[in-house]
C-alpha cells in the first residue's frame, strides 16, 4: 500500500491534527506501508497534484480546513476543490478530515471514480484544554474525538475498505459515548461534540 | 383558572432553547476551548456570546446541543421545531 497524507500546521486545529496524524504515520510505517507525508509547507496544491498524478497511491488522507466544495493545505491554500483535481483520486480511497467537505466535494470525488470517500458534512469540532496546547496527544479533552476520527485512518492502514473503516470509527464513537455517559464519568460535556462528529461523518 | 394558550409564540420557544443551551455551556470549565475548523478556537464565553447573537456558529452550537438532548429524549420533537436552525 502507498499512503499519501497532508497535515498542515498553522493554527490551533491544524496543530492538533498534525500531531494526531503523526500517530497514523507511525502506525503505517510499523505495518510496512509506504508513506508520502506532505507536512506543513509541503501540504500545497502543486505537490499534491504531482504525487497523485505520478505515484501509484492507494489511499489518501487529507487534514485541514474545508468547506462543502474545498479542502485546504498550509496557510489555507485550497489544494483540492470541485472541478479542480478530483479526477486525480480515481481508484483511490480518500479520507478528508476537514469541515463540510463530505457535502459536495466527496460526492464529486466518487463520481470521478474513487473507490471510497469518508468525510464530514458539518464542521468538524473538538474541545481542547488550553493548558495542553503544547502536548496535543496528551490533551484529555481532544483525545476522545480525535481517537474516534483517527480510527478511520487506522482501519484504512490495515487494508480495510472505506465502508469498513467508517463503521469501525462509528463503533469507536459509540463506545466512547457509552464511556462518557456512565454515571462515574466526568467531562460529560464532551458528549454533544462526540455525537455531532459521529453523525456528521459520511461514507460514499 | 387561567385558560392555557395552546399556540405558543415561536420566538419565546427559541429564547427558551437559547437559554437552555447557554445554561449547558456554562457548565463547561473555563480552561476549555472549542476548535471549529477554519472558524478558529473559541472560549466558552465567546461561544455563549455567539449563541446569544445566533450567528452561523451560534446556530451550529444550538443545533449540536439540541441534537444531543433529543438523542436522550429530554426534549419533545415539537419543541425543537421552533428552535433556531443553522443554514
Amino acid at each position: 500500500m502507498l499512503l499519501l497524507l497532508t497535515r498542515p500546521r498553522y493554527d490551533t486545529p491544524t496543530h492538533y491534527l498534525f500531531y494526531w496524524t503523526g500517530l497514523l504515520i507511525a502506525d503505517a510505517k510499523k505495518k510496512g506501508v509506504k508513506v508520502i507525508d506532505l507536512d506543513k509547507d509541503k501540504a500545497e496544491k502543486k505537490k499534491l497534484r504531482s504525487y497523485l498524478s505520478k505515484q501509484p497511491i492507494d489511499t489518501v488522507i487529507l487534514n485541514g480546513h474545508g468547506s462543502p466544495e474545498t479542502v485546504a493545505g498550509e496557510d489555507n491554500e485550497i489544494i483540492l476543490s470541485t472541478g479542480d483535481g478530483t479526477e486525480l483520486l480515481k481508484n483511490k480511497v480518500i479520507f478528508v478530515r476537514a469541515c463540510d467537505a463530505g457535502a459536495i466535494l466527496g460526492k464529486e470525488i466518487m463520481k470521478n471514480g474513487a473507490r471510497g470517500f469518508i468525510g464530514y458534512i458539518q464542521p468538524f469540532m473538538f474541545l481542547i484544554d488550553k493548558d495542553s496546547f503544547n502536548k496535543p496527544l496528551e490533551d484529555e479533552l481532544a483525545t476522545p474525538v480525535l481517537e474516534c476520527s483517527n480510527q478511520v485512518g487506522a482501519s484504512l492502514i490495515k487494508g480495510k475498505s472505506a465502508i469498513e473503516a467508517h463503521k469501525d470509527s462509528l463503533n469507536k464513537y459509540a463506545e466512547t459515548i457509552d464511556k462518557y455517559s456512565s454515571s462515574e464519568a466526568t467531562n460529560s460535556f464532551l458528549l454533544p461534540i462526540l455525537l455531532w462528529n459521529m453523525t456528521s461523518q459520511v461514507c460514499y | 383558572m387561567e385558560e392555557k394558550n395552546e399556540t405558543q409564540n415561536p420566538s419565546e420557544d427559541s429564547e427558551d432553547m437559547v437559554n437552555l443551551v447557554i445554561a449547558r455551556l456554562e457548565t463547561i470549565p473555563p480552561n476549555v476551548e472549542l476548535s471549529v475548523g477554519g472558524e478558529g478556537s473559541f472560549s466558552i464565553d465567546e461561544l455563549i456570546e455567539r449563541v446569544r447573537k445566533q450567528d452561523n456558529l451560534g446556530k451550529k452550537i444550538i443545533e449540536m446541543q439540541l441534537a444531543y438532548l433529543r438523542s436522550l429524549g429530554k426534549l419533545p420533537t415539537q419543541d425543537l421545531q421552533n428552535a433556531p436552525t443553522a443554514n
